[in-house]
């Protein structure tokens, strides 16, 4: 004979204010095999959680029926609790008043007393079903593949490494560093991006505990939490990385000129080159679209070939492939800056005087393709008027509807190094929509680039024109000024918003992370689990999840490396035993489970029953997500759901539809 | 003809109701999305010569100021180039408000500009909103559609009044 | 191959010269053009007086489309185009306006079909007919040209309607324009309106704004500008004394239909393209051609 405990929570008002919870008390009091029943204003509370306890051992009770908020909030709470008290925690039901009723019928108290009523009910027959589970344990691998090499890879790979964990970086591009490299100057502080950028990139390199993986991308992720299994292949350099020195002079002597990917186009390379001024690491890579020897696969040209004193260069190199073993992976993708030609109002690449924010970062910076000059791209000379147009691509239904949440710190800190540059001689406009300057330091910028006379017009251009002789000139309406505002630039720069990385889409594939409406990656939960992704493992931090700022991406980083250290740090992990049981003897071999399982959790084993050889399913308990579909599709019912089974289901419907509910207001 | 906006507004208190009329007879909610980024008053035709503002007429229906614009002169200065449609980052299309503005206009019986009534009855008469013209060459010679040739005109059959004075009068 | 056209009211009472050519060049191009048994406005200038019985009208024209039992219904006049195509959009999601227009027009014995493709002569020319096969067609090429266009604005907004070009860069005018040898100059004011519809409530605005536009055409120094709407037709071609009279300046940029161009370029006779009624001068633009 079950003995069952049930407890009803007030949840403040947020439960009691809509439904009868002395009632509803009273009501699961009465009904059989509960032996004790109580309403308490917080279940989830110190006090609360005590009630329950002591009421388990005071009355010998085995099982325990919460009615409280979603399970979601405190299943795991009780869970502890009722295991606190010598009971098996999987003997616990939780009954959702608050989200299924008292959230949803405010309107009706009284009818929401009543189903409060037949939640209880059909908990109690549920609970009566349920069987004692035991947690699983699986050892983990203390290895922790980070992918992409952005200050965000970076920062999660030395806390890792610092930690004691094996990291394997992987990085697309044939150096770290990510958008962070191509910055000139940060905000709020005006430090020096590179300046505080490249210590980290050469600690990476040098740490005993990272292998950094350039010019490389994850292929194939399979495995589960603690034990995946990652396929890496890196891409041939065409360069030996044991002899490179980085002296450059094989890009002296190439005669291939390809546009500078890392200065977003503005300048040309060569088809052997260092990936970036400060690059890590310092080796040269040959780009095989536009070599003339690997293009056209013929013994032609070789110029770098007889250049390289360190005869590093090597036309045969092979793509290398790894097999890794890690318990964790950290995804930092990155993201990527919106393509102004979608807007052709604005005049981007149909005009040279308009350019990007990003394009403007490398102009501004010394080591870019102007070495930090700025000048008007159609005259050659210092501009006399610059404008800065907000919001392009961001805030938007016809593009992206989010805030890019960078682009007026970057204006503002572009506009203010305008100033430093060129004097009083330039006029400086920013048309802007909202000035966001919310972090720390962030407003006091905003008021520094109105000391040094930036103008700020409150309203945005409808387009950009150009006179027959390219010079560049629009309207503005100003809000302040209630005056349609006439300007003339020289030079505009577009605050283009962040956007999606293109290889989300692999990535979301190959990680099994899912995407948000805006299309970055998608967090556990909004605000209390930003960094985890909903697959056990695997984490996210930085501009992958959502457009971000330097302090933002480095905070993220850190926290997912601690998220992972948290993880694997015993060698050990629970699991939920939350997961699909087959019946050999009913297992008719038919694979229709193996086929649907989207977790691959389903394998196939060969196995001789009375001398005959059959194949018989069989779950693979440490990936089984739970998901039930395998339980519904077997012909044979030879699936059962552990903690959710036909019976248990069946017995709530009965409870939910019984005679006993006829009879009210008892 | 009609009243100047600053007028009417100078003494103006917001009308909840009229606002709500408003919204239900534009169909859609995308007005309340607007964030004042001003790029369609930026970019309007009607601006320089005619001083109207999409982005001032987009708040004030907000506002509950839905009357007073029906009843001004600014509302007839739209060129309908629907550029403030195409722009506009929140959809909110102060085209279509200034549209429903102008059909409460003539609810209200304010006065409108006089074509749009003779176009109207020349449509009742005709069912062509203008009437044949005669055309003169460069070199001031005479033509109608029948000298050059041109296929004549298939006027609506008879019906076609009763029916368009309909949906004309309906509510 | 045969094809209903709807003409509206502006190209049947005044801007002949358009409907001329289009006749003359679809004749060329082997496409049946099949009058409509009636026509009635498409509601354009009711949508600022009743616009419930604007739509009425418009569909009522895509009712008549039907009745000819043919696919889909040219509409060469921008604004009818515009017109039309709203109220398929306004009747696809508004189902109460939806019964009522079809029961009016069951009084009258019509059906509205909403299947039925609206085309302009701009996206026929480009899409339907083809680059190609316009050239094929090209007997006089026009070398030596160099003019700008006009493609108006209400059939390349809004994008959301789906429209007969690219909202901020059109390029099928220019492209049927090149294809047939002329060359094409990009220009600051290029998607700026003609003013037309302004006419009724302040003319002399409207026109300052077609001088405007006019004014920046004719000191780029183009040869001529190609449109493609009978409303804009009035308010540059016909109406540019008095354009250029509101602007301060003189008239001096001949005004030509696209189809009035291909006309040429397709050998047709000029009074058949009724280029003796333009009232901008385009003997200056002919005179090119010939030479």
């Amino acid at each position: 004979m079950p003995r069952i405990g049930v407890y009803v929570c007030h949840c403040g008002l947020n439960i009691a204010g809509v439904v009868d919870v002395e009632k509803v008390a009273d009501y699961a009091g009465k009904l059989k095999d509960v032996v004790v029943a109580r309403h308490y204003v917080y279940m989830c509370s110190e006090t609360g959680q005590r009630m329950i306890k002591e009421d388990i051992k005071a009355h010998n009770l085995d099982r325990v029926v919460i009615a409280t908020c979603s399970p979601r909030m405190h299943e795991e709470t009780f869970r502890k609790t009722v295991a606190e008290a010598g009971l098996n925690p999987y003997l616990l039901e939780i009954v959702n008043l608050r989200e299924h009723v008292s959230w949803v019928h405010s309107e009706e108290p009284e009818k929401a007393t009543e189903k409060a009523k037949d939640l209880v009910k059909m908990g109690v027959a549920r609970v009566k079903l349920l069987e004692p589970l035991e947690k699983r344990r699986v050892s983990v691998e203390k290895k922790v593949l980070v992918v992409g090499g952005g200050i965000a890879g970076i920062q999660a790979s030395l806390d890792l490494a610092d930690a004691g964990f094996r990291v394997y970086l992987v990085e697309k591009t044939p150096s770290i560093g990510g958008r962070m490299a191509q910055l000139d100057k940060t905000f709020p502080t005006l430090d020096c991006s590179a300046c505080i950028l490249t210590p980290k990139m050469v600690d990476v390199a040098r740490h005993p505990n990272i292998t950094l993986l350039t010019n490389s991308e994850v292929t194939n992720v399979s495995g589960f939490v603690g034990n995946y299994e990652v396929s890496v292949i890196k891409k041939p350099r065409y360069v030996d990385e044991q002899k490179c020195v980085g002296c450059e002079l094989c890009t002296q002597v190439c005669p291939v000129k390809i546009p500078d990917e890392f200065n977003e186009g503005l300048s040309q390379t060569r088809a052997i080159s260092i990936y970036s001024p400060y690059a890590v690491p310092k080796i040269a890579i040959i780009n095989p679209n536009h070599c003339l020897r690997l293009k056209y696969d013929k013994d032609v040209c070789g110029k770098c070939l007889s250049a390289c004193e360190a005869k590093a260069i090597n036309f045969a190199q092979q793509p290398e492939e790894f097999m890794l073993k890690v318990g964790a992976i950290i995804l930092a993708v990155g993201a990527e800056v919106f393509d102004a030609s979608k807007m052709p109002e604005l005049g981007y690449k149909r005009y040279k005087n308009v350019i990007s924010n990003i394009e403007f970062e490398r102009i501004l910076n010394a080591s870019g393709p102007t070495k930090g000059e700025i000048f008007s791209p159609q005259s050659g000379v210092s501009p006399k008027t610059v404008v800065f147009v907000q919001c392009v691509g961001s805030r938007d239904k016809r593009f992206h509807e989010y805030c890019c949440r960078v682009g007026c710190m970057a204006t503002l800190k572009q506009a203010i190094l305008v100033r430093e540059k060129l004097g009083k001689n330039v006029k400086i406009y920013v048309c802007f929509n909202d000035m966001r300057a919310f972090g720390k330091g962030y407003d006091e910028f905003y008021r520094r680039a109105r000391e040094l006379e930036i103008e700020f017009v409150a309203g945005l251009p409808s387009d950009i024109r150009s006179a027959p002789d390219g010079s560049l000139y629009f309207d503005v309406y100003d809000k302040g000024t209630n005056k349609l505002l006439e300007i003339k630039p020289d030079l505009i720069v577009l605050a283009n918003g962040l956007v999606p990385n293109r290889d989300l889409g692999k990535i979301s594939a190959l990680f099994h992370v899912s995407r948000s409406a805006d299309g970055f990656l998608l967090e556990a939960h909004p605000k209390l689990r930003p960094l985890e992704s909903l697959t056990a493992g695997i984490f996210i931090a930085g501009s992958c999840q959502g457009p971000k700022d330097i302090p933002d991406t480095v905070a993220q980083a850190s926290g997912a490396a601690a998220k992972v250290i948290d993880l694997l740090m015993s060698g050990v992990i629970e699991l939920e035993p939350l997961t699909a049981v087959i019946d050999k003897n009913l297992c008719s071999g038919c694979q229709i489970c193996e086929s649907l399982c989207p977790f691959s959790a389903i394998e196939m084993k060969k196995e001789t029953v009375e001398g005959v050889e059959k194949v018989k399913a069989e779950i693979v308990e440490a990936m089984c997500q739970g998901c039930g579909l395998c339980v519904s599709a077997c012909p044979t019912k030879a699936i059962k759901m552990q903690h959710y089974t036909d019976e248990q289901f069946l017995a709530q419907v009965e409870a939910c539809c019984s005679e006993e509910k006829t009879r009210r207001g008892r | 003809m009609n009243v100047g906006l600053t007028d009417l507004m100078s003494m103006a208190k917001p009308n909840i109701e009229a606002r709500e009329k408003f919204l239900s007879k534009l169909g859609n909610k995308e007005l309340v999305n607007c964030f004042q980024c001003l790029k369609c008053t930026s970019g309007c035709t009607a601006l320089k010569l005619l001083e109207l503002k999409p982005h001032e007429i987009v708040k004030l229906v907000n506002l509950g100021f839905v009357d007073e614009l029906a009843s001004s002169d600014i509302i007839w200065t739209c060129v309908t180039c629907l550029k403030c449609v195409q722009r506009c980052p929140q959809k909110a299309s102060p085209y279509h408000i200034i549209m429903v503005l102008r059909n409460m206009a003539v609810e209200k019986e304010v006065q409108i500009p006089e074509e749009y009534l003779k176009a109207f009855s020349r449509i009742l008469e005709t069912g062509l909103a203008e009437a044949s013209q005669e055309v003169s060459t460069r070199k001031m010679e005479v033509f109608d559609r029948e000298s050059l040739n041109l296929p004549k005109i298939n006027f609506p059959r008879e019906s076609f009044q009763a029916v368009f004075m309909k949906i004309m009068e309906e509510k | 191959m045969k094809v209903p056209v709807f003409w509206g009211c502006r190209i049947l009472t005044s801007q002949y010269a358009y409907e001329m050519s289009v006749r003359e060049v679809f004749q060329k191009l082997n496409i049946e053009l099949v009058d409509l048994s009636e026509t009635n406005c498409c509601g354009d200038p009711i949508k600022s007086v009743k616009d419930s019985a604007a739509n009425y009208l418009a569909i009522r024209v895509l009712a008549l489309a039907n009745a000819t039992g043919l696919d889909g219904l040219l509409v060469p006049c921008n604004r009818c185009h515009f017109a039309i195509s709203e109220a398929k959009n306004v009747l696809n999601k508004n189902k109460n306006l939806d019964e009522k227009i079809k029961g009016l027009l069951r009084e009258e014995g019509l059906e509205y079909n909403s299947y039925i493709k609206i085309w302009h002569v701009i996206d026929f020319l480009h899409d339907f007919i083809g680059l190609e096969s316009i050239k094929k067609a090209t007997q006089k090429p026009l070398k030596d040209l160099r003019l700008a266009t006009h493609v108006g604005c209400q059939i390349i907004r809004y994008s959301d309607l789906g429209r007969v070009d690219n909202a901020e860069n059109p390029r099928k005018l220019d492209e049927l324009v090149e294809i047939i040898g002329a060359k094409t100059v990009d220009y600051a004011e290029k998607l700026d309106c003609c003013g037309a519809p302004l006419m009724y409530s302040h003319p002399s605005s409207a026109l300052s704004l077609a001088g405007t536009k006019i004014k920046a055409l004719q000191s780029l120094g183009v040869d001529g500008l190609v449109i493609s709407c009978p409303d804009c037709g009035l308010m540059f071609d016909f109406r540019q004394k008095d354009a250029m009279a509101t602007v301060g300046a003189k008239v001096n940029l001949p005004v030509i239909y696209y189809t009035q161009l291909l006309g040429l370029a397709l050998n047709v006779e000029v009074e058949k393209l009724g280029l003796h009624l333009n009232q901008s001068p385009v003997e200056q633009l002919l005179m090119k051609i010939s030479a």
